[in-house]
């Protein structure tokens, strides 16, 4: 799901930067306000983690691994706004240092990523396990569903991405300056992979940890999430 | 039930990060141009020529792009085979794999340039299909190509305090730093929970039994990481953390880098201006 360089057009990268700098901004004051001095490593600590969980090889039928994004499961343990932070640092990391993710799309990778992702599926998650005692199973589910709902959204929100790029550049004699793919084939491709494969892996990973944190250290998940 | 390697695989994916970067550090500590140039406007110019790229809207401009970051590359003494591994793989040639299909009319109506039947089904190559291809696969490599020789010849810790010249917050570039080690620290205990495992229970287990596996070792790493954030914070007020982040600007520019600035910009306004009027 990371965009990289040369598959959208500069009016979609602009766009995107332009709509992730009052969102960074307001995190970043949020955060500010919220965090006590004392926590100002964990911003960091949740980034290299959100880094990593990407690294993880998840086993899945057939014999083959996937890989989670874990944005929903960063948002949980941290809260939506903190999440934002550590996973835009997470992806300026992977885009400026190892190239993963194009520097001209770190506005729009960030849009789905780290304010899509983790904001919709926090709130999920805070739905369906309103009211709900911390070790109870109700949170484990509300887990999966938020992990599979969100990332689903997520990869058809960069497959939307993807398909107005022939719609806003395009040549005379018609030929696509980006993304050569129009949304009757772009959408269904990102949404197709993501709700039958990938959407999987999120919310299997985001659920099984909830429930291992449940039993190892259930003050982990206590609320006061900024 | 068919067995997993995925121990073998998260333990080949941590060893080759790690070697990469050991290997990219080898590269930015070693003599050569690029590694003289002061991190900033060396960034600066690198992001300027990959905006460049991406307003190009002909793959000759890419392509002379291109040609100039291997040149770079040459000049600052990176092996071009492992320069090339590192760019090619896996962006440029999964890009070149989804262009395929965008050459023919059934996704790129226009211009018939090559015909075959195939089955008793037409296939037809059209030249805005082509050109298409060969423009975005070229635009896609020379951004990336760039990237890497960026992260490549410039020490990661001076990379990500150039920030600052792009107006990043103070915290966010704190952040950043920090994370950076963190990263390290991280995948080091991922790679020796991996060798553990695979010593003791082996690398071919069920995808049910794997996931459990990758769950517990997520949540004993955010345990262990949120327990380390207090020895972090104590570590940090030893060195005299008042609250407030600052960064040490032991960056220097002299006339190199200003004449590579200048003619930076210059090459990528005469390439855009030379599109523009429809040369190139």
């Amino acid at each position: 799901m990371h965009i990289p360089d040369g598959y959208l057009g500069p009016a979609t990268c602009g766009f995107f930067y332009v709509a992730m700098a009052p969102i960074w901004a307001f995190a970043s004051r949020i955060v500010k306000k919220t965090l006590s001095a004392k926590q100002v490593p964990l911003l960091a600590i949740g980034a290299a983690f959100s880094f990593v969980i990407m690294m993880f090889n998840v086993p899945i039928p057939g014999g083959t691994t996937g890989h989670a994004v874990g944005g929903v499961l960063v948002a949980i343990l941290l809260g939506p706004w903190a999440a934002c932070i550590a996973i835009t640092v997470a992806l300026v990391v992977q885009a400026l240092l190892f190239g993963d993710g194009g520097i001209t799309a770190i506005g729009a990778n960030c849009f789905n990523m780290a304010f899509v992702l983790p904001f919709l599926g926090y709130y999920i998650y805070k739905a369906i396990s309103y009211g709900s005692a911390v070790d109870s199973n109700r949170r484990v589910i509300a887990a999966g569903v938020a992990g599979y709902v969100a990332l689903n959204l997520a990869a058809a929100l960069t497959g939307f991405e993807f398909g107005i790029q022939p719609l806003l550049h395009k040549t005379a004699s018609g030929q696509a300056l980006y993304c050569p793919y129009g949304l009757n084939v772009a959408l269904p491709a990102m949404i197709g992979e993501h709700a039958l494969v990938f959407g999987w892996v999120e919310a299997i990973v985001t659920a099984l940890v909830i429930k291992y944190l449940q039993k190892q250290a259930p003050e982990l998940l206590e609320e006061g999430k900024v | 039930m068919r067995r997993n390697n995925f121990v073998e695989r998260s333990l080949t994916g941590a060893i080759s990060f790690l070697k990469d970067s050991v290997f990219a550090d080898e590269y930015a500590s070693a003599k050569g141009f690029l590694q003289s140039l002061d991190p900033r406007i060396k960034a600066f110019t690198f992001v300027l020529f990959v905006v460049t790229a991406i307003l190009a809207k002909s793959a000759v401009i890419c392509l002379i792009l291109y040609s100039l970051c291997l040149a770079l590359a040459c000049l600052s003494g990176i092996h071009m085979g492992f320069f090339l591994k590192r760019t090619w793989i896996f962006i440029p040639i999964f890009s070149l794999f989804i262009a395929i299909p965008a050459l023919f009319s059934i996704f790129t109506p226009g211009e018939a340039i090559f015909t075959m039947d195939v089955a008793g089904l037409k296939f037809i190559i059209t030249r805005q299909g082509l050109s298409g291809a060969v423009l975005f696969v070229s635009r896609v490599v020379t951004a990336v190509s760039f990237v890497v020789l960026l992260s490549i010849t410039t020490r990661h810790f001076a990379l990500l305090k150039v920030l600052r010249v792009f107006g990043v917050p103070q915290i966010f570039v704190m952040t950043l730093g920090m994370c950076y080690r963190y990263i390290y620290l991280f995948l080091e205990i991922i790679q020796n929970t991996y060798l553990a495992i695979k010593s003791r229970v082996g690398t071919s287990l069920g995808y049910k039994k794997g996931q459990h596996i990758v769950a517990w070792n997520m949540s004993s790493l955010w345990q262990r990481s949120y327990y380390l954030n207090e020895e972090v914070y104590l570590a940090m007020l030893s060195r005299g953390y008042t609250g407030e982040p600052k960064l040490s600007e032991d960056l220097k520019s002299g006339a190199r880098d200003w004449a590579w600035l200048i003619f930076s910009v210059a090459v990528s306004a005469f390439l855009l201006m030379a599109a523009g009027r429809g040369t190139v």
